[in-house]
């Protein structure tokens, strides 16, 4: 049958559901559809919400932009917030870039046991979550027993109560970001991915013109690696703004889901921990919507300004690449 | 940075140069290119062991008892070993149920999602149709969404119609693909000979048969990496099932994480072996799937 059907097809016009453009959107209709469901319909009923006032139930009235007025005016705790996650997204997007970044001019280079370090370096970044995010809780544990202070006890300092110094509440967001260290490992190797691409040639040809190893990382690798230093800015970015599981834990008394789950003075808060308060523990959906529609801009207006400084200190890399 | 330099080059000597100062430039340039592999190695080690002192750490509290938990100083080689830790944890804490209930999880997603996911991408990466590449562009930015937005009013919705406290919620979407997941699909299906499926087109193969019986089966390597990653991101959510799964039953590991309470006492070395268990799935997993990932990873680095 197949073989009289494609004898017959070049007169046969073609039935339409054959045809390749209808065809192609057959094929990504369950992405459309879930983009329309789960993407779209949500993401305009969220709007919606932001601008009323909301339970878990039901809207119950329309109240215009006063959450967001509220949230961006008269709201301490987020004021704190936002403090926090300012200190928070660029501490750690540092830490991922630089220390990423460094990790994979180490690497790149052949030599035996190369394998085992990038594997050493990248698994644990495969394990971030809440399981990591409780072991750090204990290794930044007050006292004695906790391993950071073990660690720095070996210099000759004083214990560091890291998650619960009232005076100093701001300790456990510099530990909070200091976890990062452990999870450099992805960025890392879309580094690494990103300097095996530079033609070896350019190197070649620095080094012929007599360029140093400082002035061959500067005028050469950092210009042509941009468009990945972007690329891996901007994903550090949108995951350090959305960070979660680690604070969470962190603001737990205990090993148990209780207390302020914002730490002690709101110094943990994060946008999503309090998005979570707010929506799930308050109840209050509109204000939840609201803080969600922010922490969105805040994204946006993150990744814009690295794009436009990109575009401003980068001579040519990004033009190349785009 | 300077790997290229240092691979033996032929012809690099000019032949005029006289042989005994080219030895020594090159013994100078071997010494130090000897002294900065050493001084990466080194960097790199010190590095490493600090990345792995929690885990050993984290292995050790996990064998003790609550005194010797505390004990100053700290014994890195717990005596006596406390296996029971782990076997408490998995029947007495209810942890065999969590896993269970995440692996499952786990694995449907890894199904669901490498068929959705590369069905779609079929459809990016092989027809012409208008629109296409800002449809693309559309599942792109999806990716800069973030999921809590969406969350609230899902939540709204699925209480409406009863879907809380069921698995609906993590389920029902992951049938429509994912975003990351297409455009890795994507890219590697763009890098397949298209001639192989013209071939098969001319022999009577219909577009569907054709994904099924001649892209899959070329597709190993990005399979993999989608079910790895897919795998790791089932196993590790916490903000979807915290919200949509509520009662006890339903919990996922992450959850039974969460609310980790001990019932006899202070919990903390139990605490520890619940989250080595936790931890062992993703290593196992990587290990196996190794030397796809790297290039996985890479993979996104060309957008």
């Amino acid at each position: 049958m197949s073989m009289v059907s494609a004898e017959q097809r070049p007169r046969l016009k073609r039935r339409w559901w054959r045809r390749e453009g209808v065809q192609g959107y057959l094929y990504i209709s369950p992405w459309l559809l879930g983009f329309l469901m789960f993407g779209v319909a949500p993401l305009i009923a969220a709007f919606m919400t932001s601008l009323s006032k909301a339970n878990v139930f039901r809207t119950i009235r329309f109240v215009g932009t006063d959450n967001y007025e509220k949230i961006l005016t008269d709201d301490p705790v987020f004021a704190t917030i936002a403090g926090n996650m300012l200190i928070y997204v660029i501490g750690s997007t540092v830490i991922s870039i630089c220390l990423g970044l460094v990790l994979a001019l180490l690497l790149f280079k052949d030599f035996r046991g190369n394998h085992v370090f990038r594997t050493l370096i990248y698994v644990p970044s495969l394990l971030v979550g809440i399981a990591t995010a409780y072991l750090f809780k204990q290794v930044f544990r007050g006292g004695e027993v906790g391993l950071a202070n073990m660690f720095l006890s070996l210099f000759g300092t004083e214990p560091v109560n890291w998650l619960g110094d009232s005076e100093k509440p701001w300790l456990a967001l510099v530990a909070l970001i200091l976890v990062n260290v452990w999870f450099a490992g992805g960025t890392m190797l879309i580094f690494l991915a990103g300097l095996k691409g530079i033609p070896a040639s350019y190197f070649e040809a620095a080094r012929v013109d007599g360029a140093g190893p400082w002035q061959m990382f500067r005028k050469v690798t950092l210009p042509l690696l941009s468009p990945v230093i972007v690329f891996n800015t901007v994903m550090a970015l949108i995951g350090h703004i959305q960070v979660f599981e680690t604070p969470l834990a962190f603001a737990n008394s205990g090993g148990v889901a209780t207390g302020n789950p914002l730490g002690y003075e709101n110094s943990l808060g994060t946008f999503v921990t309090y998005l979570y308060v707010k929506g799930f523990v308050y109840q209050d959906m509109g204000y939840a919507s609201a803080l969600a529609f922010i922490m969105f801009a805040a994204t946006l207006v993150l990744t814009g300004l690295v794009l436009w400084l990109a575009r401003r200190f980068t001579a040519y890399g990004d033009a190349d690449q785009n | 940075m300077q790997d290229v330099l240092d691979k033996p080059r032929s012809g690099d000597v000019p032949p005029a140069a006289p042989a005994a100062r080219t030895a020594t430039v090159r013994r100078r340039r071997n010494s130090r290119a000897r002294w900065e592999l050493t001084a990466r190695i080194t960097a790199l080690s010190l590095f490493c062991l600090l990345l792995l002192f929690p885990f050993v750490w984290l292995v050790s509290q996990s064998l003790k008892d609550t005194n010797q938990y505390f004990a100053v100083p700290f014994e890195w080689i717990p005596s006596p070993f406390r296996w029971e830790n782990f076997t408490d944890v998995i029947f007495k804490y209810e942890f065999l149920h969590y896993i269970g209930n995440s692996l499952w999880l786990a694995v449907y997603a890894v199904v669901v999602n490498i068929l959705s996911s590369s069905f779609v991408a079929y459809g990016f990466s092989r027809f012409r149709f208008p629109g296409r590449n800002a449809l693309f562009m559309v599942v792109l930015a999806t990716m800069m969404l973030p999921g809590q937005v969406m969350t609230i009013s899902l939540y709204r919705f699925y209480r409406e119609i009863g879907w809380i406290d069921t698995f609906y919620p993590l389920l029902i979407p992951k049938l429509f693909g994912a975003a990351f997941e297409i455009f890795l699909f994507r890219q590697f299906f763009l890098s397949l000979p298209r001639e192989v499926d013209e071939a098969a087109r001319i022999d009577g193969c219909g577009t569907l048969r054709t994904w099924w019986h001649i892209i899959l089966p070329q597709s190993k390597p990005v399979i993999i990496v989608v079910a790895v990653f897919t795998f790791l991101g089932s196993w590790r959510e916490l903000f979807g099932p915290l919200i949509y799964l509520t009662g006890e039953e339903n919990r996922t590991l992450p959850l039974g994480l969460l609310y980790f309470t001990s019932p006899f006492g202070s919990s903390l070395p139990m605490l520890m072996a619940a989250i080595v268990i936790s931890l062992i799935p993703p290593v196992v997993l990587y290990a196996l799937g190794q030397k796809y990932i790297d290039k996985g990873v890479a993979i996104a680095e060309i957008k």
